[in-house]
């Protein structure tokens, strides 16, 4: 004889889809805006194109989808509950989404009260989830390797936004400093602190979790977050003194860094425990994979610094970063952590009427992601292409930019409708 | 008399140790325990336990992995 088991009843299942469903449709318009400017969107790092370009993906996809997962991971990862989670999450989702379109605009347009009200909606948003993830954050101890880069994470994020503001106000006028070395320290601090260390922190539990790996070894766990958290510094810091060979060095160190954990990453793919064919696999390899080609790239960059200076050569670095390595892993993991919420949480509706969840591998086919995995993959392939070639291969790129997100979207729009279906029945 | 029922969700991916944790919970005699060896700390299983009056107890071993002792609360 079965007994029925009661669940506690989490928090809605839109809190996080909110998010999720969201990141998508930025990198939408992100390939819009690539078919509507074509090659001035990838001409100079410096364009306005450009930077509207590259916040609509950092912000937009990027951050988006990564404040959605935060929120979800703490509680599941080292039980903090975001305090009143169904309010943060608006406000945090709400101020984020119109920070993203303010500051877009704001570059395409080049208006001042638009950098003003963008500026306004992102503290609204980070300040928002700090306050949030920090009240439960700074009461726990940082025994758990993934919890302590999250906090380094958000520090950095904190730090990023920083000094986004007062670039802002180098660049209206405001204020007068060297608008190159400020754009590089906000990029770094945004990219390498942020999304790296958010990235390595879950990394450390959803690749041996969801694709049976061994674990990260202890050591490496324990101090690569924190160690590229203090490399990040003191390269900061370098920036004040004229010994510029001290930060070839320590920008060296950072790339290695990042380029051990991408070898240990593959390497724990490699040998992993199951063999069942898995599209997150594919995706975990590709961003894997871009973050040692943009690690290579910036060791050549360094070795010839007349190549560095080219306008191809940043862009490709940030199409390797934001596109292959950051939208890769998130794209690849969302097929995890969404229909493993929807199942929890049909799981959690079903059991009061002694029902079970149906499995898990038919809330998101696994042909589904495979074919967008593809997609993907031209989409990197291509933009690569078009960070060399714009003006041949910048709308293509935009156009199947704006395919694979709309599949993407698509997929996690047909398993909130199967949570729906499921409950209806 | 009491038994122990083991169960090894090691290497397996998510949800497989909740979907078997919650199928041996559902048939538990009384007296009886479950012995659940898992490579990480199943927060999320806590709160099912601790709402269907079950008691636990969560060891982490040397060698990474985390033994949930279940039984029904007196």
């Amino acid at each position: 004889m079965q007994r029925k088991l009661s669940f506690e009843h989490t928090p809605s299942l839109s809190i996080p889809l909110r998010f999720f469903l969201t990141a998508p449709v930025f990198a939408m318009l992100a390939g819009l805006l690539l078919v509507w400017y074509g090659p001035q969107a990838l001409s100079v790092r410096w364009s306005p194109i450009t930077l509207a370009l590259t916040h609509l993906l950092t912000l937009g996809f990027l951050t988006m989808s990564m404040t959605g997962a935060l929120i979800q991971l703490l509680q599941v990862v080292v039980g903090i509950v975001v305090p009143h989670v169904r309010l943060t999450a608006a406000i945090v989702h709400g101020a984020l989404l119109l920070a993203t379109c303010a500051l877009t605009c704001a570059f395409l347009f080049f208006s001042t009260p638009l950098f003003v009200l963008a500026l306004g909606f992102l503290s609204i948003a980070f300040l928002g989830l700090l306050g949030a993830c920090l009240i439960g954050m700074w009461r726990m101890k940082a025994d758990n390797a993934t919890f302590a880069a999250m906090r380094l994470a958000l520090v950095a994020l904190c730090i990023t936004v920083g000094l986004g503001a007062v670039t802002t106000n180098a660049l209206i006028g405001v204020v007068a400093l060297p608008i190159v070395q400020m754009t590089n320290l906000h990029a770094a601090w945004g990219l390498v602190g942020w999304v790296g260390l958010l990235v390595i922190g879950v990394a450390y539990q959803v690749v041996p979790m969801f694709m049976v790996t061994h674990m990260y070894p202890g050591r490496v766990s324990r101090f690569l977050a924190v160690t590229l958290f203090a490399l990040l510094i003191f390269w900061t810091a370098s920036h004040g003194l004229p010994a510029v060979k001290s930060r070839s060095i320590l920008s060296v160190l950072v790339v290695a860094v990042l380029g051990l954990f991408a070898v240990i990453t593959i390497g724990l793919l490699w040998k992993r425990k199951r063999r069942v064919p898995d599209t997150t696999i594919l995706f975990w390899y590709v961003s894997a994979g871009s973050l040692l080609a943009c690690c290579g790239l910036w060791l050549v960059g360094i070795m010839r610094p007349e190549l560095a200076e080219t306008p191809s050569f940043a862009l490709l670095l940030g199409v390797l970063f934001i596109v292959g390595f950051g939208y890769s892993v998130i794209n690849g993991m969302l097929y995890k952590i969404v229909p493993f919420l929807i199942w929890y949480h049909l799981q959690t509706r079903l059991a009061d009427i002694g029902m079970k969840a149906p499995n898990i591998r038919k809330i998101i086919p696994e042909q589904a992601a495979g074919k967008q995995f593809y997609a993907h993959g031209l989409v990197l392939l291509s933009m690569v292409l078009a960070a060399i070639f714009p003006e041949q291969l910048a709308r293509l790129a935009g156009v199947l930019f704006i395919a694979s997100s709309l599949w993407l979207w698509i997929n996690l729009l047909l398993a909130g409708l199967f949570y729906r279906a499921a409950l209806i029945k | 008399m009491s038994d122990i029922i083991n169960l090894d969700a090691c290497g397996l991916e998510p949800p497989e140790p909740m979907e078997r944790v919650l199928e041996a919970l559902s048939t538990l005699g009384a007296g009886d325990r479950i012995c659940m060896l898992i490579d990480r700390e199943p927060r999320p299983l806590y709160p099912i336990l601790e709402r269907n009056n079950f008691s636990y107890e969560t060891t982490a071993r040397d060698d990474y992995l985390f033994e949930i002792l279940i039984w029904h609360k007196q």
